[in-house]
């Protein structure tokens, strides 16, 4: 089949599913938490918005990423499991075109949510009327990193949704990587590097600095660690690649 | 005739335990195949691998003339439909959604639908979610799908599972519509005697992974022809006797059978017997019906 006659029967599968609501939703939830965190503003805030939420928001995808991407990924790949459509798809197409496009189509949605926390960023300054210029490159590699660790958190969690015939697995090791990505955060460094679903937070722009004598909250601009952004990209590539020659042994 | 589907030493094993062994499948074309066995005998992996669901230990499969490899596998494949143990299908789309979404995967034309929903008598509940279908009605909607591009070979597995009576002999009278009217090859599985015997036209008989039968499903009637089992006053001269004129004659338990049921043979036998003072104490005839065929072939119970 074509790629995009194998893109749009992804799309064809999915109808009536709104799964579009999913990272709709936790977009929402996302920009209600950038509303509550600046309803009390004063102008030092304003001053440093957007360096506070290209601070904030990664912490926050540590927690909401994990679930989201547990979820758009069962529900694409429950309706396979529950049809038992294997058996006729793999008469049509090929296993591995049969998981890559169905991974690639999960993707689609966390590009979406990438693009709206892209978008929604300085949507808040405007709305909340930031004084601090938009760092543009800092936003963009913001998205950038959303996007890269989400496709590798979405890995495994495509890959179990697509291997367990009950979709609670999945979605519980969805539950569990947010509770550990957000714990992982106070983890020693070596520790922290070592859970998956922190690594939303693993390459934030700027370090924090609380004083607690003044009560002033000060952002510092940190080095991109790019051995660590290297290593985990390699990682992830091999990762898709062992989950998917696993998945490709699996009969049906 | 030509062999649409044929497998050749086909061998599946599961942790070191063969499940199927060296099956020599041979489909001729335009037949209705019966594939025949117990649960467990090994006929959904025979089809699994037919399709290339399943990859065989050792052995080939080869259909409508092709080796079936990785790389050829899909294009081959354009030319079967398959509905293999329990239907495929979206539970969220209706039936006539299903229907579309498989034209997609198939590349075939959505005209098609209409055509295969009246066929499978679908046409009523064709914007109901599948999801909403009665079992009957799924095995249709798979049956329906199967169909879609009218393929050269159709592969059912036990399609008739779950059926009422009303459903069951729809879906036989359907299948065997199927060769008269696109022309198509189907090879069917159950474990249901009875069932083969009203649809198939060649049957094949797989017990613990083996065949054990092929032929054409006459020739497996030709198995149940008559036989006369005879008691007499003395059964070893008698047998002694009847062999002796060149009858087919048999001794088994404390009888003697005539493997024949002609009226001739009977009558010189009986001729024989008393020319030789031996007493016949009893004539019956005996006939073997398919069941007991089958049962006498699989050696055990189905």
């Amino acid at each position: 089949m074509k790629r995009q006659h194998c893109a749009a029967v992804e799309f064809r599968k999915e109808r009536h599913l709104k799964i579009y609501l999913v990272p709709l939703a936790f977009l929402i939830l996302l920009f209600f938490w950038c509303a509550f965190s600046f309803r009390n503003a004063d102008a030092y805030d304003l001053a440093q918005g957007y360096t506070y939420l290209l601070f904030q928001i990664p912490m926050l995808n540590c927690i909401l990423m994990p679930v989201m991407l547990a979820v758009i990924a069962s529900r694409l790949c429950d309706m396979e499991i529950k049809g038992g459509t294997l058996k006729l798809l793999y008469t049509v197409q090929s296993k591995h075109g049969f998981y890559d496009w169905k991974y690639l189509h999960s993707f689609f949605y966390l590009l979406l949510f990438s693009i709206g926390e892209g978008l929604a960023i300085p949507f808040c300054g405007k709305i909340f009327g930031f004084t601090e210029a938009l760092p543009a490159a800092l936003l963009l590699r913001h998205v950038g990193i959303l996007l890269l660790v989400g496709a590798v958190v979405l890995t495994v969690q495509h890959f179990l949704s697509l291997m367990s015939a009950n979709q609670i697995i999945p979605l519980l090791v969805g539950l569990m990587g947010s509770f550990l990505g957000l714990f992982s955060m106070y983890f020693p460094p070596a520790a922290a590097r070592l859970v998956l679903w922190g690594y939303f937070g693993a390459f934030l722009p700027f370090g924090m600095d609380w004083d607690k004598d003044t009560r002033i909250l000060s952002f510092y601009q940190v080095p991109f660690p790019t051995t660590i952004f290297v290593l985990f990209l390699v990682f992830g590539i091999l990762l898709y690649l062992f989950c998917r020659a696993v998945f490709l042994k699996k009969e049906v | 005739m030509e062999t649409v589907i044929q497998t050749t030493a086909l061998t599946k094993q599961y942790h070191g335990k063969n499940v199927v062994t060296e099956l020599d499948l041979s489909v001729p074309q335009g037949s209705i195949y019966g594939f025949l066995g117990p649960n467990g005998a090994g006929k959904s992996t025979t089809m699994k691998m037919i399709l290339g669901l399943v990859w065989p230990t050792s052995g080939s499969v080869a259909v409508l003339g092709k080796t079936v490899n990785q790389k050829n596998r899909l294009d081959i494949l354009k030319n079967t439909g398959s509905l293999i143990e329990s239907p495929a299908y979206y539970g969220h789309l209706s039936g006539r959604e299903n229907l579309s979404l498989i034209c997609s995967l198939k590349q075939v034309p959505e005209r098609q639908i209409d055509e295969m929903l009246q066929i499978v008598r679908l046409k009523d509940a064709a914007n109901k979610k599948a999801g909403q279908y009665s079992l009957g009605m799924k095995q249709r909607l798979g049956l329906a799908a199967a169909l879609l591009g009218h393929p050269k070979v159709l592969l059912l597995d036990e399609p008739t599972n779950g059926l009422d009576p009303e459903g069951i002999q729809e879906m036989r009278e359907l299948i065997c519509s199927l060769p008269k009217r696109y022309g198509m090859t189907v090879l069917v599985s159950s474990h249901l005697l009875s069932e083969i015997d009203l649809m198939a036209t060649h049957v094949g008989i797989i017990n613990r992974g083996s065949l054990i039968f092929q032929d054409e499903l006459s020739v497996l009637h030709e198995h149940s022809r008559p036989r006369m089992r005879l008691v007499t006053t003395d059964n070893g001269e008698a047998l002694r006797i009847l062999k002796q004129a060149g009858l087919p004659a048999a001794a088994e338990q404390k009888s003697i059978y005539l493997n024949t049921g002609k009226p001739e043979v009977i009558l010189r036998a009986g001729r024989l017997l008393y020319a030789a003072d031996i007493g016949l104490l009893r004539l019956e005839e005996e006939q073997k019906s398919l069941e007991d065929i089958f049962l006498s072939l699989v050696g055990r119970s189905v």
